[in-house]
């Protein structure tokens, strides 16, 4: 089915779904329960008008309607992520939608535990975990679980899990999660079956991703149904494994699903799942969208982030400029820029605003943390001065000479430290790099890398905060020595 | 982390998205899926989008536009 079609049957199926106001639940008649489900959203405000619409135009026909999320909600969009109160726009409009739960993405995290409090605390809905754990943190334990009602006999339990990478965190900079013990999700959830016996519905709100979900329906069949999030999946067609039904509607608010339940003498008789495309919806709750262009109409990209001393003019400065911030504020040995993700040609002398700093570096890339020994940086230089043939990468930490044979290509590459030594070919030295070079770009590694868990323009934003004032003039760090 | 991409094994940093993968196993694929000419695949047959997040071991695939009805 084309999607084409699909937007088609979910408009039908919406204008034509049987109104079942006033309907009494019991043990013994057929109840309807519909849930709006979407995740990751990550800032993406534009539709939440027209989620608001759907939602209430559903409530007013049907009697149990629940909205959720399956987690991270926020970063992704500036006029949420880099307001002076973060995040908070997402939680005002979230709220106003009527959600009534979410699950704790890797990207609620983000703002740090003490903003994430506080938005938990504005939040008319709960953040839910089974496996985050608070230690020695000062995030405030969030609940495992919520229990619902559909009229007075059908009880439905949310409960909530949380994907770890391979270090054990979720996938944010290990400094937000400080204090946090994480276990094992799936193992963690199936301490919570027995949720299944007293009752009647127990669905996983997971922020676990496809994969990981399949795994979970195959261990823990008392689930009733598994609303996903985290890798971004659209599941248009019907995916059950051992009974359990996965749902997850891809991203960025793109899509809701709408999943209706029809439960009979406390189980599941009947089930669909639907994928609404937003942009087939063309109603929108007017008091929801004026709050949405308010908020879109900011100042932020004004605001005004550093002091620039003089013309920050060419790849040179605004290069060191990048990498200076990376390394500062990451604490690795070396940073790295490519010149092609450079993209404007000078900020002249005076105020750097937000604007600037999302213009010079718009594609929104992770940095990537590797350790290398000096002969792997050799080679993540000379493979990119191969590229063009001329010097593409800019650095903070180290200068470097690069002498090129007599075809133009890298044949050598002279590399000391800030004070003007050598570096110790027996050490491993942490080097970031923009996602974009470690994927798309050649070069020797040992160590398979890192994510960061933050783009340049986050690591840049904070460190203006902190310098205040940039002098990058005469600042050249990247030399060719040209054999002729 | 190692993910695979039309059954060629791609390792890469943990923490990478569906697009990071794409753009590892090929520029020109991950050209067309920034034109929207490509769609990736779980091995479910589920659309994921280019910035969902990579699981170990995850299998995608991808598929022109055009095949995609």
């Amino acid at each position: 089915m084309n999607k084409k079609s699909i937007s088609f049957l979910a408009i039908i199926i919406l204008i034509f779904s049987l109104p079942v106001s006033g309907q009494q639940t019991s043990l013994f008649a057929p109840t309807e329960i519909i849930i709006l489900h979407v995740n990751d959203m990550h800032s993406k405000i534009d539709n939440l008008s027209k989620l608001a619409y759907l939602a209430d135009s559903l409530r007013k026909i049907h009697s149990n309607v629940f909205l959720v999320a399956a987690g991270d909600n926020f970063t992704g969009n500036p006029v949420v992520d880099m307001v002076a109160d973060k995040g908070y726009p997402m939680i005002d409009l979230m709220n106003r939608c009527g959600f009534n739960v979410s699950a704790i993405g890797n990207h609620e995290f983000d703002m740090g535990q003490e903003l994430f409090n506080r938005r938990m605390e504005q939040a008319t809905f709960p953040f839910i975990s089974c496996n985050i754990e608070v230690t020695d943190g000062i995030l405030k334990q969030p609940k495992p679980f919520v229990t619902m009602r559909a009229g007075k006999d059908i009880s439905i339990v949310f409960l909530g899990a949380i994907e770890l990478n391979d270090r054990g965190i979720p996938d944010t900079h290990p400094s937000n999660v400080a204090g946090l013990k994480f276990s094992e999700p799936i193992k963690k959830m199936k301490e919570f079956a027995s949720l299944k016996e007293k009752n009647t519905l127990l669905i996983g709100l997971t922020h676990l991703g496809v994969e990981t979900d399949a795994i979970l329906a195959d261990s823990m069949p008392q689930l009733d149904l598994i609303i996903g999030g985290h890798s971004h999946t659209l599941i248009e067609k019907l995916f059950i494994r051992n009974k359990v039904q996965i749902v997850q509607a891809g991203a960025n608010l793109k899509y809701v699903g709408k999943t209706t339940l029809i439960v009979e003498k406390g189980k599941v008789t009947e089930r669909w799942d639907e994928i609404i495309p937003m942009s087939a919806l063309t109603r929108v709750n007017p008091q929801i969208q004026a709050l949405i262009d308010k908020y879109n109409q900011n100042e932020t990209f004004r605001k005004v982030v550093g002091v620039a001393d003089t013309p920050l003019e060419g790849y040179d400065a605004l290069g060191s400029l990048m990498t200076d911030a990376i390394r500062d504020r990451l604490k690795v040995d070396f940073a790295f820029q490519n010149q092609g993700g450079i993209r404007v040609q000078s900020i002249p002398r005076g105020n750097i605003t937000m604007k600037d700093v999302y213009q010079l570096d718009p594609f929104n890339n992770q940095i990537v943390v590797y350790q290398m020994n000096p002969a792997e940086i050799t080679s993540l230089i000379c493979n990119a001065f191969n590229l063009e043939k001329s010097i593409d990468l800019q650095v903070s930490g180290l200068n470097y000479t690069v002498t090129t044979d007599v075809e133009g290509k890298c044949a050598g590459v002279e590399i000391t430290d800030n004070l003007g030594k050598p570096l110790n070919p027996a050490k491993d030295y942490s080097v970031a790099v923009n996602s974009y070079m470690a994927t798309g770009y050649r070069f020797n590694h040992h160590d398979p890398g890192t994510t960061s868990s933050q783009t340049t323009v986050q690591v840049l934003l904070n460190y203006l905060s902190i310098v205040k004032k940039v002098n990058y003039s005469g600042v050249k760090r990247a030399f060719l020595n040209i054999k002729k | 982390m190692i993910v695979f991409i039309n059954d060629q094994k791609i390792e890469i940093f943990s923490g990478a998205m569906v697009m990071d993968a794409i753009l590892q196993y090929s520029k020109d694929e991950y050209t067309r899926l920034r034109n929207g000419q490509t769609l990736v695949f779980d091995r479910f047959g589920n659309i994921t989008e280019p910035d969902g997040a990579l699981t170990e071991g995850q299998i995608l695939y991808l598929k022109k536009t055009e095949s995609h009805e």
